[in-house]
């Protein structure tokens, strides 16, 4: 990989969500501090799961698939359900809407995600000379999980701000909520336990994203409308 | 103090990255697609005229045979397995001079010292032969000429296999490796290599003392056996002379071994003295038997009855060639081939003489070819076999009696096993003697065991003289990556500036439809009614 590479490895992983902050109205909302507070919360929250894996986790010296293992991965995955019901709870936001709010959160969480777990490994990538595609899956990755942690902020939002939401959609909120949540656990469970290549991970993660994106964006639509 | 928090945390955080980061970049990772030991051929000059490989650092793009033959190949390395070699086609390059970026020759496993299959066997197929006639003029050509780029040797495995199978397609279909076109690249990371400066060489001599009576006043005559250990080839890290002169040195060791035996006992002690040399500097006009003949005193000297030199005695079949200086009509040379020729009568075989100037300006090369594979223990054993008996009667005054001192089953039997053990452990010995250090491990392998068979054993140093001058850097590692193009990176920005621009307008009209969603429902409810 030349540094040509690497630079067009990092426009497409960090790329959308500049795109996103100024396309959408967030960037006429100085939404910027809240997305800087969610990527703040996203980072400790990062820290309590680490130390919560390498407490109750195991090493396993072998590649399996461990069905108890990856539940117990599960359950630590939900820590970041916690965080982001602080981030969308409890940090101060200036006058801002409901629908801002949560895409805020949901993008300074993406970003943090994708620095924390995209940026180390772009930079040991450009040193070396060697070509692989895994790169560009990475930052494809990136783009599918700034969609779906905007969605999963989307439904947080309407989870535990929305008051008035009807009775008949809670139901498909949670489970929309639960899927997205444990997404992780899913392509781990996709990747280790039936042996799929990244690529193929990946097409499962971007069609996911997409359609976790449209029911949420439906059912945050519906919610929008005032009941009568 | 509240408001601050975030800020110190956040700055915390952004330290600890930064350290992360610092750590990265310092790590040194290797992630090349496959790493292949490479062996460089040999680079030295001749009274100063440059021969062999003048270069050891590679980074170009890697072609097959297959290339186009328009393609500009100065920057290019080329990847030549022997068995698909065109002779015409380096004779053609290297005579020639056309510039080159590289050459690396794949060599099959069975040219390896390191593979263990097949060892011992003694079957010479068709394409066996010819891929060693192929590797051994290849060598030929490769000594003799200045190759101003560097040339490295490597064997076949999978990896590599594999590398050349895509080399192959892609040059096939007519993409030659530039630098818009992506393909393999080909690394070898080598300082320039440097002088040699006072090859030592080091010759090992061993001695059995015959036995003196007490009226004889004159010195008792000495017999001399003598074997080179050292060995040339085109890339000295390969170079392990199994034959030339491995044969030898296995041979003088077990006639040592034997000698031992029978001079350890005073009433199978002979009245001759027994002199072992095992001398450097073979390939080199013998430089280094000519300055240990010359270390010898004067009665030492004049004390040789004759002098036997073991060479190449590890191929031969039914026939085997004695080389003398004297014509064969001398009354001493003629008993001694009968002597001989008597011993190999009895063993089955023949001995042939063969009057010859002995032309020390013309040096014997073991080559890349002498190796483990081509070698007969089994003629070493006879060989071994016809030396020790034929020596024992001359010694013992038994010319013309029927006994066998060295008869098999017997406890001076020659021992196969001894043979067979010295001589894997030569067959996996590299040893070109400008690189074998002052003090090397093989060297005092040798005199250990010289002197477990031998009354005294003296190490005689010098160092080579200034005729040949040789150049380091013998083994790398060539690092294969497989890297893009600037044409596919180009591309792929195209492609992400579009996907940009369109998630751009995507978001854009999906918020304004939103907005327009909210402002909508927001309109007063006198137009709502109205329009009910």
């Amino acid at each position: 990989m030349t540094v040509f590479h690497f630079f067009n490895c990092a426009i497409l992983t960090f790329g959308p969500h500049a795109v996103y902050y100024s396309a959408t109205p967030l960037s006429e909302y100085d939404t910027l501090g809240t997305s800087i507070k969610a990527a703040v919360v996203y980072l400790a929250t990062a820290l309590v799961k680490l130390i919560c894996l390498a407490t109750f986790l195991k090493v396993s010296e072998s590649d399996s698939f461990d069905p108890y293992q990856e539940f117990l991965k599960a359950l630590i995955g939900f820590i970041d359900v916690a965080g982001l019901y602080f981030a969308l709870t409890q940090l101060t936001h200036r006058n801002i809407s409901q629908n801002h709010k949560f895409q805020a959160v949901g993008l300074g969480w993406a970003f943090a995600d994708s620095v924390l777990h995209r940026l180390a490994p772009l930079w040991v990538g450009a040193r070396g000379l060697e070509f692989t595609w895994d790169y560009i899956l990475q930052g494809l990755e990136a783009n599918a999980n700034l969609v779906l942690s905007i969605s999963l902020a989307a439904l947080g939002s309407l989870m535990w701000l929305r008051k008035n939401k009807p009775k008949t959609l809670i139901p498909i909120i949670y489970l929309s909520a639960g899927i997205v949540a444990t997404m992780p656990s899913i392509t781990s469970y996709l990747r280790r336990g039936l042996g799929w290549h990244f690529p193929k991970v990946v097409g499962f993660e971007l069609f996911t994203s997409l359609v976790m994106a449209f029911i949420s964006w439906q059912l945050f639509s519906v919610c929008q409308r005032p009941s009568v | 103090m509240a408001p601050r928090k975030p800020r110190e945390r956040e700055m915390l955080l952004e330290s600890v990255i930064a350290l992360i980061f610092i750590f990265v970049a310092c790590v040194d990772l290797c992630d090349g697609a496959t790493v292949v030991d490479v062996y460089r051929l040999i680079q030295y000059d001749m009274s100063g005229v440059p021969f062999g490989s003048r270069l050891a650092s590679l980074n170009h793009h890697a072609a097959s045979l297959h290339f186009s033959p328009h393609a500009d190949l100065s920057r290019t390395v080329l990847l030549i397995p022997l068995r698909e070699l065109n002779m015409s086609f380096v004779k053609e390059y290297i005579a020639e001079s056309k510039p080159l970026g590289g050459l690396i020759f794949l060599l099959p496993r069975m040219f390896s010292f390191e593979n263990k299959d097949g060892m011992g066997s003694n079957h010479q197929d068709e394409s066996k032969e010819l891929l060693k006639n192929a590797l051994d003029e290849l060598e030929q050509i490769l000594i003799h000429a200045n190759v101003p780029y560097p040339v490295y040797f490597a064997f076949e495995d999978d990896n590599i296999d594999a590398v050349l199978t895509d080399i192959k397609k892609n040059d096939v279909t007519g993409q030659p490796a530039t630098a818009t076109t992506g393909g393999y690249k080909f690394v070898v990371s080598a300082p320039e290599p440097k002088k040699v400066v006072s090859p030592p060489i080091t010759n090992i001599q061993g001695w059995l003392a015959g036995l003196k009576t007490d009226d004889d006043a004159h010195q008792l005559p000495t017999i001399a056996i003598v074997a080179s250990y050292d060995t040339f080839g085109a890339a000295p890290a390969l170079s392990v002379g199994s034959d030339s002169n491995g044969s030898g040195i296995v041979a003088l060791l077990e006639v040592a071994r034997l000698f031992s035996l029978l001079y350890s006992n005073p009433k199978t002690r002979g009245q001759y003295n027994l002199l072992f040399g095992l001398t450097s500097g073979g390939p080199y006009n013998y430089n280094g038997t000519h300055k240990w003949l010359r270390s010898f005193d004067q009665r030492l000297r004049e004390s040789i009855d004759y002098a036997i030199c073991l060479d190449s005695i590890g191929s031969w079949e039914n026939e085997l060639w004695i080389h003398v200086s004297k014509p064969p009509e001398n009354a001493f040379i003629k008993k001694i081939h009968e002597d001989f020729s008597r011993v190999a009568a009895e063993l089955g075989f023949k001995v042939n003489l063969k009057h010859k100037k002995i032309n020390i300006s013309n040096p014997r090369t073991g080559g890349l070819v002498d190796g483990r594979h081509f070698v007969n223990e089994a003629a070493i054993v006879r060989s071994v076999k016809l030396i020790a008996e034929s020596l024992a009667r001359h010694i013992y005054g038994h010319q013309g009696k029927n006994i066998q001192i060295f008869a098999d089953n017997s406890n001076l039997a020659v021992n196969p096993s001894y043979v067979q053990s010295w001589l894997d452990v030569l067959s996996q010995t590299p040893r070109v003697a400008p690189f074998l250090s002052k003090g090397d491990p093989f060297v005092m392998a040798l005199k250990k065991e010289l002197e477990d068979h031998t009354d005294e054993v003296n190490l005689h140093r010098d160092v080579l003289d200034g005729m040949f001058t040789f150049y380091d850097s013998t083994r790398a590692k060539l690092n294969i990556y497989q890297v893009a193009s600037v044409t596919f990176d180009l591309l792929l920005l195209l492609v992400l500036g579009s996907y940009l621009i369109v998630l751009f307008s995507f978001l854009v009209i999906t918020t304004r439809g939103l907005d327009d969603l909210i402002s909508l429902f927001r309109r007063p409810p006198s137009r709502k009614v109205k329009t009910a």
